[in-house]
């Protein structure tokens, strides 16, 4: 992990409308993320936790405000920051007829990296390969994407968002359908990322999780932040039980 | 027996094959990225292409070209405009593109000339392909193949999921703007085997009888040309035995075939 603080994220002021609405989903959000950090990101249903992940990567288009990543503008360079974010969209579900495999999709994560024409090479296979294994799906490789469990899904998923070797991790609920032996492998597995430096933000209403591995929290409420606190203080919020019953169920 | 020496029927055949390889292949990215609305939203484009043509006394088949090419490249800004899908906008299109023909139609000179024209373009003639149109399709289907092959990974993971390519840094937009482009040439240059009618069957036919088989998408994109350019030579040999319209063997053959790969697939079978 780097000892200097260098800023990997930084969102200032930005709010986000979907299309046709009039209302922001999240609001005047200001949040600056360095190198390396682990961010637990909260709130209730509706909060606007998935819409701030797809506004840092850019899939959303903000209304208002700025948001560098890497040190470049997202509205110019989006493509490019684009290629080097790992991102495990929400409920990601596919149909049982789906023509690809398991390892079709992972590989996928690395597409966008390549660049134009170039082809994935025997390299990239074995290191989708290798990531398949990490999370112990290796032997489901060739089968049908479609026709896997919830849960085997999810961690295919998870799977090609870390073959990318992205430098931001984004996890939207990436627990959700896991056992809970699952949970603490892929857990594990991102934290030991997050300690070689790999900048991660996961929103997640998975309480012990955040206890046990929480160093800052960002709550979120009716499209804002209502608080970024520190491990510390973050470790005082939940001592509280009663908060985190309001904030979560 | 079928004569096969008439020079006439050699280039029919090929002609069929070529054809039936091309919709075959481009059919198996309509049938993924959802765009069948384009087979008769784009043939009707190259219908009123070519009633302009007529019209303007220019060359029906360039005129066609022409007209698709221009509605196959509005179609994608279009639907991101309108936020629609391009397939809704296609739709839109397809009677837009009917009236545009019949007010082509009626500003032609002569009606004699219109009637020859637009039978081989709404019903196809196989029988009166060229040696010009047969290089026409082997160059589109070279083309066509090497775009695909040298874009694959792109297309393979939009195909997958369209978010999630853009959220690896894909230009997704760009991609289906590109096959809709492609398709409305191809639809185009397959109105001489079958016409605007049929075409329809030729592109979407192939592709589901290949994904009743197979599981993967690398390799329905190999077997549903195979089974395109199959069944289009079987249809033309049918017609000739049978004297029947060519098109409509084609669409026969390549309704039946999927008929029973329905019957014989894997994918409906337990244990
Ligand atoms: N596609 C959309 N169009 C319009 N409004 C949307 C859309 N998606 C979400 N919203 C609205 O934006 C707000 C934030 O939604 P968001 O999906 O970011 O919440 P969330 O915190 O991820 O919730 P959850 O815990 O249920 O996943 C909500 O009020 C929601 O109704
Ligand atoms: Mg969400």
């Amino acid at each position: 992990m780097s000892i200097h603080k260098e800023v990997i994220l930084k969102i200032e002021n930005v709010s986000t409308v979907y299309e046709g609405e009039r209302k922001p989903a999240i609001k005047d959000i200001n949040l600056t993320v360095n190198v390396g950090e682990l961010i637990y990101i909260v709130g209730p249903n509706g909060a606007g936790k998935t819409t701030l992940l797809e506004t840092i990567n850019g899939l959303l288009p903000y209304i208002k405000g700025r948001v560098f990543v890497f040190g470049m503008d997202l509205q110019k360079n989006g493509r490019k920051i684009r290629s080097r974010i790992g991102y495990v969209p929400q409920d990601f579900m596919v149909e049982p007829d789906e023509p690809f495999t398991a390892l079709d999709v992972v590989l996928m994560g690395l597409y966008g990296k390549l660049g134009l024409i170039a082809k994935p090479t025997n390299n990239d296979v074995d290191k989708a390969y290798r990531v398949m294994k990490l999370l112990g799906i290796e032997d489901l490789a060739k089968r049908p994407i479609g026709k896997l469990s919830g849960g085997q899904q999810q961690k295919v998923m998870i799977a090609r968002a870390l073959a990318k070797e992205p430098e931001i991790l984004l996890l939207d609920e990436p627990f959700s359908n896991l056992d809970p032996k699952s949970r603490e492998m892929v857990i594990s597995i991102i934290k030991n990322l997050n300690d070689h430096g790999l900048t991660t933000l996961i929103v997640t209403h998975d309480i012990k999780s955040i206890i046990e591995n929480c160093r800052r929290i960002v709550i979120m409420m009716d499209g804002r932040i209502i608080a970024d606190a520190s491990m510390n203080e973050a470790k005082r919020i939940f001592e509280y039980s009663t908060f985190h019953t309001h904030v979560y169920l | 027996m079928i004569p096969l020496d008439f020079p006439i029927i050699q280039r029919a055949l090929i002609g069929s094959i070529l054809a039936g390889l091309l919709t075959g292949l481009v059919g198996v990215f309509i049938i993924r990225m959802k765009l069948t609305s384009s087979s008769f939203c784009l043939s009707h484009a190259a219908f009123a292409g070519a009633a302009l043509g007529i019209t303007l006394s220019l060359n029906p088949l360039s005129m066609a070209l022409i007209f698709s090419a221009i509605i196959a490249s509005i179609i994608g800004p279009v639907a991101d405009k309108a936020k629609l899908h391009a397939d809704i906008i296609m739709s839109i299109t397809f009677p837009l593109n009917m009236a545009l023909a019949f007010i082509f139609i009626t500003l032609a000179p002569s009606v004699s000339q219109l009637t020859g024209e637009f039978t081989t373009i709404l019903w196809g003639s196989v029988l009166s392909m060229d040696i010009n149109d047969i290089a026409i399709l082997a160059i589109i289907l070279l083309v066509t193949t090497i775009v695909f092959y040298l874009l694959w990974k792109e297309f393979f993971s939009i195909m997958f999921n369209k978010m999630m390519a853009e959220a690896d840094g894909i230009n997704t937009k760009f991609f289906v703007y590109l096959a809709i482009f492609i398709i409305g040439i191809v639809v185009t240059l397959s109105l001489k085997l079958v016409g605007g009618l049929l075409v329809f069957a030729l592109l979407v036919n192939p592709a589901s009888t290949a994904f009743q088989f197979l599981h993967e998408l690398k390799k329905i994109v190999i077997l549903s040309p195979l089974i395109g350019a199959a069944t289009c030579a079987a249809g033309l040999i049918l017609s000739l035995f049978l004297n029947w319209p060519v098109g409509a063997c084609i669409v026969m053959i390549s309704t039946l075939c999927f008929a029973i790969s329905v019957f014989l697939s894997p994918k409906r079978k337990r244990g």
